[in-house]
């Protein structure tokens, strides 16, 4: 059964496929967009029907879904800082600033332009360097994602700039919630209280909702006797051709980011989502405008997330080992239809490759055009007055969280850390550094368990690991890069004066 | 203007009150079986190898009983979650309980509200054993040069959960040959698979449906399969019992039901998914995960191997000291 890229051709022009691929983009943005609703139970859903077609439209369906998905997030994360998967927390950052100030359809359009471009550059790795990007994934053990999430955590110091100490207790407290669960390394519980709900952890999403959406809704609530800045219809205008020129550089960055950290496979989009995002500030003219609404805050996270879900596809089709929740199952869906992916995979079946590579290039431009034509749409949302908006918005929260696991502890987990994000926003604290280490607190304390234990409990184990130890003087820099611009910049001052 | 507002919350709505419904089962009163949806109760999120085998099992189910029958998660506590939620449910065959190790495990461990004795086997879907690997360009050849080994410098053993399948395998099986292992968890199969390639540690015990690529193409090389019987995919490799280690692990997934469920209702319940499952959809499925035919098993060989596979687990999580025995 040879099926190369003549097979793959009259399949994928196909209207019949063609009209799949179009609904699973648009089924794709619309459970990427609900918070609560994540691609890869989109994809799972959706798995049962997919047995009926044939393997390459099959796919097509999934994977298309998958990169929609994942575009998604990011209109909720925008309009109602919601984001509508985890992907999109670092979106909302500067997102939902963007509409506060009456700009969200140019946020959104960043969001399309930026997600389009991460995707397709993703894709183009993929097609062409699959096999042997793959290898990475194999020289990646736990000391190498030990000394990346040190990477990752040191970002801490400079996602917001303004109250380090604040940002220290709030990573601090993210690092606490990850403690939550059955420690993987001893397998011993804590901090569960014998609810059996919490042995595999606190559940991510619903604590997003909290932290996001219901904290928003309470200031709201506060606010709501105030009078309202009426909100300019500007809020319909789309980015300018000088806004993607500015923005340009964060993208290609962030693609780059998403790509690599896609790849991994550990790891996926929302920590290349996170890095995506504090490159994007530390590389910017205007490093003190991120957080306040700025176009590259936006472009950053949503190129990296988005470059990460080809990135992902990596390690699922080449080896077999998914590279994210989502990639497992499509992964699960390969393996209903009879195929076995991995090696093998590409040489028996080439029209694969390219029927996934069609099929999420087809998906990436449709929510080109879906996030540039919807985003006047969408952005009329951020007119609704909110008397309106925010008991809409709550109601979905608790379909978001319940709908998850169908689980009333997750709806719990929800309104406990809304009301604790509230205090805590109040107090000046904000929500990414206790993301930061929600997300990277597991992978931390794991892998650095499972390095002692194959280093024989020996620290210097470290030095043998060249990769691991690139990471660990990348951290470094990235504490010290201030000091060190500063030093710099000192130097050629001083150099232009002697000369 | 208006129109699009309402497209925009109507169109997510309905899509949303789909799936509800669809996960949710209405309960009808009628008398004949099944009268209303059948749940399978799994125990992980939607997505993992128990989820997609129970959704294969339940396509052809459905048309062979002419019902509707739908997969309801119900995550947590390693099994505890869904059986607490079965042992709420009526025991009237409307619900069935997903299982692997896993739950029978936290069983022994006493965790949950079931015993032993409450369940009924209806049938078998997977019968996955575990294999013992290491990388193929590592110096040994046979298990016992393995075991050897790891009687000079323990050897690192890659498994998953700790208290789970795979490292209770590992670890009786260090015991019966008196050697030693350092036990390096990973959060899955395809972490150890990447772990064991990238040289971090020196073996695991991993299933055929997670390593049979890295087998066939010659990276993995298999020691012994822990079973009475060779597979027929690596026949070639002896079984632990053929070694003289009577350590026999494998992974399962079959299908449950609470005793006191009635007799006749079981028998349909079996019937339906055997013909699913003999289904050449279903053998592809089994194919696609390196697995044959003889996975799939009817309720009274499905059950009495329920039955062994607990008696085993807690006779070893006693020998190693996890519980107590009383």
């Amino acid at each position: 059964m040879n099926l190369g890229f003549e097979y793959a051709l009259p399949v994928l022009t196909d209207p019949y496929v063609i009209g799949l691929i179009v609904a699973g983009t648009l089924v794709g943005v619309i459970i990427g967009a609900l918070p609560g609703l994540s691609s890869s139970m989109g994809v799972a859903l959706l798995l049962p029907f997919s047995l009926y077609l044939e393997p390459i439209p099959a796919i097509a369906l999934l994977s298309a879904l998958y990169c929609a998905g994942t575009f998604g997030g990011s209109i909720t994360a925008i309009l109602i800082n919601a984001p509508g998967a985890p992907p999109a927390v670092a979106t909302a950052f500067d997102g939902y600033p963007m509409a506060m100030k009456g700009e969200a359809g140019r946020a959104l359009g960043i969001a399309a332009v930026s997600s389009v471009s991460g995707g397709i550059l993703s894709l183009l790795v993929l097609l062409f360097a699959a096999p042997l990007l793959a290898r990475i994934a194999y020289s990646f053990g736990p000391p190498e994602y030990f000394a990346l999430g040190v990477f990752a955590l040191s970002m801490l110091a400079s996602i917001s700039g303004e109250a380090p100490l604040k940002n220290l207790i709030g990573g601090c407290f993210g690092l606490l919630i990850a403690t939550v669960g059955i420690d993987l390394t001893t397998g011993v519980e804590r901090f569960t209280f014998g609810v059996p709900e919490l042995y595999e952890g606190i559940q991510f999403i619903p604590v997003l909702i909290g932290l996001f959406a219901v904290t928003e809704l309470l200031s709201q609530a506060q606010e709501l006797g105030r009078e309202r800045i009426a909100v300019a219809l500007s809020a319909l205008k789309l980015p300018t051709l000088n806004d993607f020129r500015r923005v340009k550089n964060a993208i290609l960055r962030s693609s780059g980011i998403g790509v690599f950290v896609g790849v991994l496979p550990a790891e996926g989009s929302t920590m290349a989502a996170m890095i995506g995002y504090n490159e994007a500030k530390r590389w910017s003219d205007q490093p003190e405008e991120f957080g306040k609404g700025t176009i590259e805050g936006v472009a950053g996270p949503e190129a990296a997330n988005n470059a990460a879900t080809g990135g992902a596809m990596v390690p699922t089709l080449a080896l077999g080992i998914p590279g994210s929740a989502t990639a497992a199952v499509i992964l699960g869906g390969l393996q209903v239809q009879g195929l076995r992916p991995g090696p093998y995979l590409f040489e028996e079946q080439p029209g694969l490759l390219y029927g996934i590579f069609f099929a999420m290039l087809l998906a990436n431009i449709l929510f080109l055009f879906i996030g540039l034509l919807g985003a006047k749409v969408f952005a009329r949302i951020s007119l609704i007055p909110p008397t309106f908006l925010w008991p809409t918005v709550f109601a979905l929260c608790f379909v978001g969280a319940y709908g998850l696991n169908q689980s009333i502890v997750d709806v719990w987990i929800m309104i406990i850390a809304g009301l604790v994000g509230f205090i805590l926003k109040k107090n000046g604290f904000g929500p990414a550094p206790i993301i930061m280490g929600i997300v990277l607190g597991g992978l931390i304390e794991t892998s650095l368990a499972q390095s002692m234990i194959i280093f024989d409990q020996q620290w210097s184990g470290f030095f043998s690991r060249p990769i691991a130890m690139a990471f660990f003087v990348l951290a470094v820099v990235s504490l010290t890069g201030s000091q060190f611009r500063s030093l710099f910049a000192n130097l050629l001052s001083r150099r232009r004066k002697n000369t | 203007m208006k129109a699009n507002n309402l497209r925009n919350f109507f169109i997510p709505a309905l899509i949303l009150s789909a799936i509800v419904c669809s996960l949710s089962s209405i309960s009808v009163a009628q008398e004949t079986y099944p009268s209303r949806p059948i749940d399978v109760v799994t125990h992980t999120s939607p997505g993992g190898g128990t989820d997609a085998t129970a959704r294969a099992v339940l396509r052809g189910a459905r048309q062979a009983l002419d019902a509707n029958m739908s997969v309801l998660p119900r995550a947590g506590g390693g099994g505890v979650v869904a059986m607490a939620y079965v042992n709420n449910r009526p025991r009237d065959g409307h619900t069935v309980l997903a299982i692997t190790p896993t739950h029978l495990f936290a069983i022994a461990r006493g965790q949950g509200p079931l015993s032993i004795d409450d369940l009924v086997g209806v049938a078998r879907a997977t019968d996955d054993p575990i294999v013992v690997m290491v990388r193929s360009d590592s110096q040994l050849q046979t298990l016992e040069e393995l075991i050897d080994s790891g009687r000079e410098q323990p050897i690192k053993w890659g498994t998953t959960q700790i208290g789970g399948v795979d490292h209770v395998a590992g670890a009786i099986l260090a015991q019966k040959a008196e050697t030693q292992l350092s036990v390096v968890p990973f959060a899955g199969g395809g972490e150890i698979v990447t772990n064991l390639m990238g040289g971090s540690i020196d073996a695991a015990g991993l299933n055929l449906t997670e390593a049979l690529d890295q087998l066939t193409r010659g990276d993995f090389r298999a020691l012994a399969v822990m079973s009475e019987e060779r597979i027929p995919v690596i026949n070639d490799v002896p079984t632990t019992v053929e070694l003289g280690y009577d350590v026999v692990f494998s992974t399962v997934r079959g299908y449950l039901v609470l005793e006191g469920t009635p007799e006749d209702r079981i028998d349909t319940l079996e019937r339906g998914m055997m013909e699913s499952m003999q289904q050449p959809e279903f053998q592809d499925y089994l194919q696609g995960s390196g697995l044959d035919a003889s996975s799939i098993a009817g309720r009274v060989e499905w059950d009495n191997q329920v039955r062994r596979l607990y008696n085993d687990a807690r006779a070893a999580m006693i020998s190693l000291g996890i519980i107590q025995e009383d």
